[in-house]
């Protein structure tokens, strides 16, 4: 009763008419039971993950890597390169890039 | 059709589903208590009973069953049973107990009799063939679980085993469900457990193993996710929750730190190393939400069990306890801060997220002359984060809290002296003594304390002159301390270079200053020499050689006077070494810092010939090695002397060891960054160097030095160091082949590298695109041989190896044109990226083309053939193009290459 509207709007699309006697073709939906086990069951290989599906270890490599010296990490590179920084993250935010990790890395 | 019209209107809203089960409850006790009153046959027909009630309900209920998962009136009618038969199973409960109360087995009443008909009713329907009516009969019986205290031992037994099934059910969602029930029952048996007999212990035992093992390894997110919120927390179920700290869904990490760790109780029953892993993982881990709720747990809950105040009573709103403190003291101490707050440790995050939410403790802090007199490590840490804080978040907003709380220049001068002298006097009387845990703990600890005061010297305004004369001196009398530890000289050293001037008379003032203290510690040596006249001092010295390096002492023997016994002898020559290797590294932080052309700096000039150069050509390895770097980083400053050592470099890359091989790597990469790459195209040598070092492990490369190389490529690259069409190809190619391969998939560093790097490259110029192009087809073809070359039979070769379609589908990605940065337009405009010119592609085209109608092998020119069709044609290419492309279509098309 609080708020009629919003609700009104969610039912209408579908509504279980408890009334009504039941379908034949909804009971064979009901009643059917799976011809075996295994139909219905996954596949025994997809029970174990190799990786128990964890993340491997984030290097975090990030734009400032490639952007600075490696005997000089406080200096960035000469004047000449500057410009590319505006160009690396123009590609998504820092940390999105970073992320991509693991993920889009082909498993192996 | 009363029960009817309950459940028609329970399917619309949870809100009156407490006035509904109230209402059905009626109808039930209608049905079933018939004799009590007769009032209540008023509300039902009198002709029905309670049997005739149970199949009307067990009928509305299957109605529920074929429902889609997306619908909302499916769970809000399952919902409203649970709530229904948990409020009549208490309102029979209440009419039994008057009668019976002290019977420990069920009682059977009413509502037990409806819940096991409708048990028995749709436990079959759990292996329906229909997987909507196996995730409704799923969902309902693990809510109907969860929503009861108590269930029949016979009926236990059968949703047990009913459920356990369904765990291994071909969809999602069906076991998202199972779980949830099955959760509940683990936790009940082991609540229940020292009462019940053997049996039942292997079975609860059994059942949360299997849920463990469903935790760790189900293919689906939402599983794993509904387990890690609903499984009991005990201590042997603990380990594997926290693992899912690491889960490769973002949500279900998130859920870690935003759910059970909150709900774990105390964070410091945990363990130290644990607190620190779920501190790390969580604020840096790759999704935003997830550092977010990382940042939370740490300054909402863990500073909370800190704070000492009572959890709240169940319902309440948590209200944060004062600031205290004690408490962030004590959660410093918790989490390790000696350790976790060095350069590269998390404590520092931590903190910042810390102030940054906790305007309480920002405002409550305060640093008064005993806190300064009394710092601890936590102490210390806490006035530096804050520090660090203040002046760098947010634009500069909280630097008035700087002056405010912070005492000024002169006066941190005057504390940093002491603390040092605290440290020296620490390690020299560590040094005095044998092996002595506690100094050598306290040692570390002052040490600390040194590095964090430093950390804020740093950052420092030494516009006043008084303030900035007595830091200099301080910082300057300091380096001459030849015991003093390497990380505290550096950041000495850096603190230095602040100090001086910025331009080129400040730079040069600083290398004097440096250099003049780097001949203090040099001396030294020399003035050990009379060892005879303080025998003690000489030989308390020489032990600390003994156990604070690895170097071996033999090497010197043979050059020390014949005056001096070969014990002493020995004792000199490790000395010498460590002198030098002090100065060295001296040298080392100073020139990181140097910027300047190094002949136009005379003190540069005499430090490279009398310290570098010899060192280089010391016999002793770490000394050499040392020296190397310092002669890396004359190197930058001058091209002459890089040009003339270039093949000293190349030399220690390929007799060194792994270290000394990154290092290599890394001088000869910031020198052709520095230097330009003339250098790389007139030295055919070096290109094969990276070669080597990017191919990895079948060249005798370590893991490392392929990802030292790897990124050292990606710098050249990208920064468009390397000009050279040739080499630049060469290089490209190699890192492509190096992504794909199956010999890299274990090399974190080097996959996630490229991972970044690809795309990065790709869609920053068109000329990167086009390299790129230039190169798909053979690194493709380097690819399609490594698989044919990997054994068939191995059922794992999809583990190791993306397929050829998926490596073609990422080079025509990586292409297209659509997707490169063009200047003037900013990403988020893609759309309009339409009508970009798309030769990139045109020209792809024509190579795969130009490949079809090679004698490449058949299976090659399939997987190539495919990618034509995922090519990007664009009206705004150069017509030319388009016509020549055309031609070579119909012509492929004729000889039916295609």
């Amino acid at each position: 009763p609080t708020e009629p509207t919003r609700q009104r709007k969610e039912k209408q699309p579908f509504e279980i008419d408890f009334a009504a006697p039941l379908d034949p073709s909804v009971a064979e939906t009901i009643y059917t039971q799976a011809t075996s086990n295994s139909t219905i069951s996954m596949p025994k290989k997809d029970w174990k993950s190799k990786s128990r599906n964890l993340l491997p270890d984030d290097k975090h490599f990030s734009s400032r890597q490639l952007l600075s010296l490696f005997l000089k990490p406080k200096a960035r590179m000469s004047n000449r390169r500057r410009l590319l920084t505006g160009r690396a993250f123009a590609f998504g935010s820092a940390a999105e890039l970073q992320s991509g990790g693991g993920n889009d890395v082909p498993e192996g | 059709t009363q029960v009817a019209t309950v459940f028609r209107e329970a399917q619309r809203t949870t809100a009156s589903h407490r006035k509904l089960a109230v209402t059905l409850r009626k109808i039930q006790e209608a049905c079933c208590y018939e004799p009590t009153s007769a009032k209540k046959s008023a509300v039902a027909a009198d002709d029905f009973d309670e049997d005739d009630f149970n199949n009307e309900f067990v009928r509305c209920v299957l109605r529920v069953m074929p429902v889609k998962k997306s619908e909302g009136v499916g769970e809000k009618t399952i919902r409203f049973i649970g709530l229904f038969l948990r409020h009549s199973i208490d309102k029979d409960n209440e009419v039994m107990g008057e009668v019976d109360e002290d019977t420990s087995t069920m009682p059977e009443t009413p509502s037990t009799r409806l819940t096991a008909q409708l048990m028995e009713n749709v436990l079959p329907l759990m292996t329906a063939k229909d997987k909507f009516v196996r995730y409704r009969s799923t969902q309902l019986i693990s809510h109907i679980i969860n929503s009861l205290d108590a269930i029949d031992d016979d009926l236990f037994q059968k949703l047990r085993s009913g459920l356990l099934k369904r765990i291994r059910d071909k969809e999602a969602m069906v076991r998202a469900q199972a779980v949830l029930g099955l959760g509940r029952l683990a936790g009940n048996q082991i609540e229940a457990e020292p009462n019940s007999d053997g049996s039942d212990d292997d079975a609860s035992v059994g059942l949360l193993e299997k849920l463990l093992e469903v935790l760790q390894n189900d293919p689906s997110a939402d599983v794993r996710r509904s387990l890690l919120v609903n499984l009991p927390i005990l201590p042997n179920t603990l380990p594997f929750l926290l693992e899912r700290a690491r889960d490769q869904d973002a949500l279900t990490r998130r859920a870690v730190y935003s759910r059970l760790l909150p709900a774990l109780g105390d964070f410091r029953h945990l363990s130290l190393s644990m607190r620190e892993k779920l501190l790390r993982w969580g604020l840096r881990d790759r999704d935003e939400n997830v550092r977010k709720a990382a940042g939370r747990l740490f300054r909402e809950r863990w500073i909370e069990d800190c704070a000492g105040t009572p959890p709240p009573a169940e319902g309440q709103p948590v209200e944060p306890s004062p600031p205290s403190i004690d408490a962030l003291l004590e959660l410093l101490e918790r989490i390790d801060v000696v350790n976790s707050g060095v350069d590269n440790g998390v404590a520092l995050e931590a903190m910042r997220g810390f102030w940054e939410g906790r305007p309480d403790y920002r405002e409550a802090v305060t640093f008064d002359d005993n806190f300064w007199e009394t710092l601890s490590a936590e102490s210390v840490f806490m006035v530096r984060s804050f520090n660090d804080f203040c002046r760098n978040e947010s634009n500069g907003k909280f630097e008035s809290l700087i002056e405010e709380k912070l005492p000024e220049v002169t006066k941190v001068a005057f504390y940093l002296e002491r603390y040092i002298k605290v440290l020296i006097d620490a390690i020299k009387r560590a040094n005095g003594q044998d092996e002595d845990d506690e100094e050598e703990e306290d040692t570390v600890e002052q040490e600390f304390i040194v590095e964090q005061l430093l950390h804020i010297v740093l950052t420092l305004d030494y516009s006043d002159e008084v303030g900035r004369r007595k830091m200099f001196a301080l910082l300057r009398q300091t380096l001459s301390i030849p015991e003093l530890p390497d990380e505290v000289t550096k950041l000495t050293v850096d603190a230095l270079r602040d100090i001086c001037a910025p331009d080129a008379a400040g730079e040069k003032e600083f290398c004097s200053i440096v250099l003049e203290a780097v001949a203090d510690v040099h001396d030294t040596i020399v003035d050990d020499v009379p060892a005879d006249d303080d025998e003690s001092f000489h030989s308390a010295r020489s032990e600390v050689s003994g156990d604070s390096t690895p170097t071996k002492g033999g090497h010197g023997k043979s050059k020390s006077p014949p005056a001096l016994s070969e014990e002493e002898a020995a004792q000199k020559a490790i000395k010498e070494i460590l002198i030098n290797m002090k100065c060295l590294h001296i040298v080392q932080c100073m020139l990181s810092n140097v910027a300047g052309n190094l002949q136009q700096n005379d003190h540069l000039v005499s430090m490279l010939n009398n310290l570098v150069v010899p060192a280089v050509r010391s016999h002793e390895a770490p000394v050499r090695e040392r020296g190397l770097v310092c002669l890396g980083l004359c190197s930058l400053l001058d091209r002459s002397l890089a040009e003339e050592n270039l093949t000293l470099f190349m030399h220690f890359f390929s007799k060194g060891h792994t270290a000394l091989q990154i290092t290599a790597l890394h001088i000869l990469t910031d020198i052709l960054n520095v230097h330009g790459a003339q250098l790389l195209s007139s030295n055919p040598t070096l290109l094969k160097v990276y070669i080597k070092a990017l191919r990895g492990s079948g060249n005798k490369i370590s893991p490392e030095v392929q990802a030292a190389a790897t990124t050292a490529v990606c710098k050249l690259l990208l920064g468009r160091v390397v000009s050279d069409h040739d080499v630049s190809a060469e290089l490209l190619k190699t890192l492509v082949v190096a992504y794909f391969e199956p010999a890299s998939s274990g090399n974190q560093s080097v996959r996630q590298a490229l991972n970044y790097f690809l795309p990065v490259f790709c869609y920053s110029r068109p000329e990167n695109q086009d390299l790129m192009r230039a190169v798909a087809l053979d690194a493709l073809h380097t690819l399609y041989n490594v698989r044919e070359g990997l054994d068939d039979d191995d059922a794992d070769v999809d583990d190791e190896m993306v397929s050829l379609s998926t490596i073609g589908a990422c080079l025509v990605d990586w292409t297209d044109p659509r997707k490169c940065y063009t200047p003037g337009t900013s990403h988020l405009e893609s759309e309009k990226k339409k009508d970009v010119n798309g030769d990139v592609h045109l020209d792809l085209a024509r190579d795969i083309l130009e490949r079809l109608g090679g004698n490449v092998n058949k299976e090659e020119k399939k997987v190539i053939a495919t990618l034509l069709g995922k090519l990007y044609i664009s009206p705004a290419s150069s017509e030319p193009k388009i016509r020549e492309v055309y031609a070579d279509v119909c012509s492929a098309v004729e000889e039916q290459l295609v």
